[in-house]
């Protein structure tokens, strides 16, 4: 298991298979929310990850064991729901409060 | 973000908003999807293969009713030229579990789509904007709520 301080995170990748469809809606819905603290989102196909693509990634639990694979020094949160998973709100509040992100 | 804003042309056009259309299951659902893609001559028809693909691997439903079936990263090559296609289903499908009544295919060999995406992810925090789309019968409507916000810095 990987961890991060939320405090440290500055780039969240959000990773899908093809980094097409869900990771783009979602990357516009989290550069939003998380601009506030000066964190920028960007999206990848889960497949060309890398453990420098960002400090955490974001992946739905699907995808989270081939994001692992491509990026095993990276925290991978894993959310199930493109709206309104807690771990969205989990994301928010380390970045925002600190504490440890472990994914 | 990149700069996608040079080609001006439209993503989503009059030609690929269907609406009032029926289905059995997702599977069809995708397939007429892929099929308008085709049709519009955006992409190859082995395109919808991956789209079927794709869906297999993970539900493409985001939420209001609203699914984004698409292809897998290698579907990519299989693109001829970026575009989308609105298919409206009033009477819904079941989508893994949830209920969609609108299918946007997505094909897209770069980020060429994503002032229309972010424009997506907006209507989707908006619950009056997703339910005239659900619901319209009139494809300008979707053609106008779905234009890229000119005002938005990723677009």
């Amino acid at each position: 298991m990987t961890t991060i301080d939320g405090t440290a995170v500055k780039h969240v990748v959000v990773a899908c298979e093809a980094g097409m469809g869900s990771s783009v809606l979602l990357t516009n819905q989290l550069a939003k929310r998380l601009s506030t603290y000066g964190v920028t989102v960007s999206h990848s196909p889960v497949n060309r990850l890398t453990d420098d693509t960002g400090d955490v990634v974001l992946c739905h639990a699907g995808l989270a064991g081939r994001a692992q694979q491509a990026a095993p020094g990276t925290p991978v949160l894993a959310f199930n729901l493109f709206m309104g998973d807690p771990a969205f709100d989990k994301l928010e509040a380390v970045i925002r409060d600190g504490g440890t992100l472990d994914a | 973000m990149p700069d996608t804003t040079s080609d001006t042309t439209p993503l989503l056009l009059r030609e690929g908003v269907l609406l009032g259309l029926a289905t059995t299951d997702r599977t069809d659902a995708v397939r007429q999807a892929g099929q308008v893609l085709v049709d519009i001559d955006a992409v190859e028809p082995a395109y919808v293969d991956s789209m079927h693909e794709r869906e297999a691997m993970v539900s493409s439903f985001v939420g209001e009713g609203f699914a984004i079936p698409h292809g897998t990263d290698e579907g990519r090559a299989l693109v001829r030229r970026a575009s989308l296609a609105f298919l409206q289903f009033p009477e819904g499908v079941d989508w893994a579990g949830q209920t969609a009544y609108v299918a946007i295919a997505i094909a897209a060999a770069e980020d060429e789509h994503m002032g229309v995406m972010s424009r997506l992810a907006q209507v989707l925090l908006e619950p009056d904007t997703a339910e005239r789309l659900r619901t319209t019968d009139d494809p300008e409507e979707v053609l106008a709520l779905l234009a890229p916000d000119p005002t938005d810095p990723t677009h």
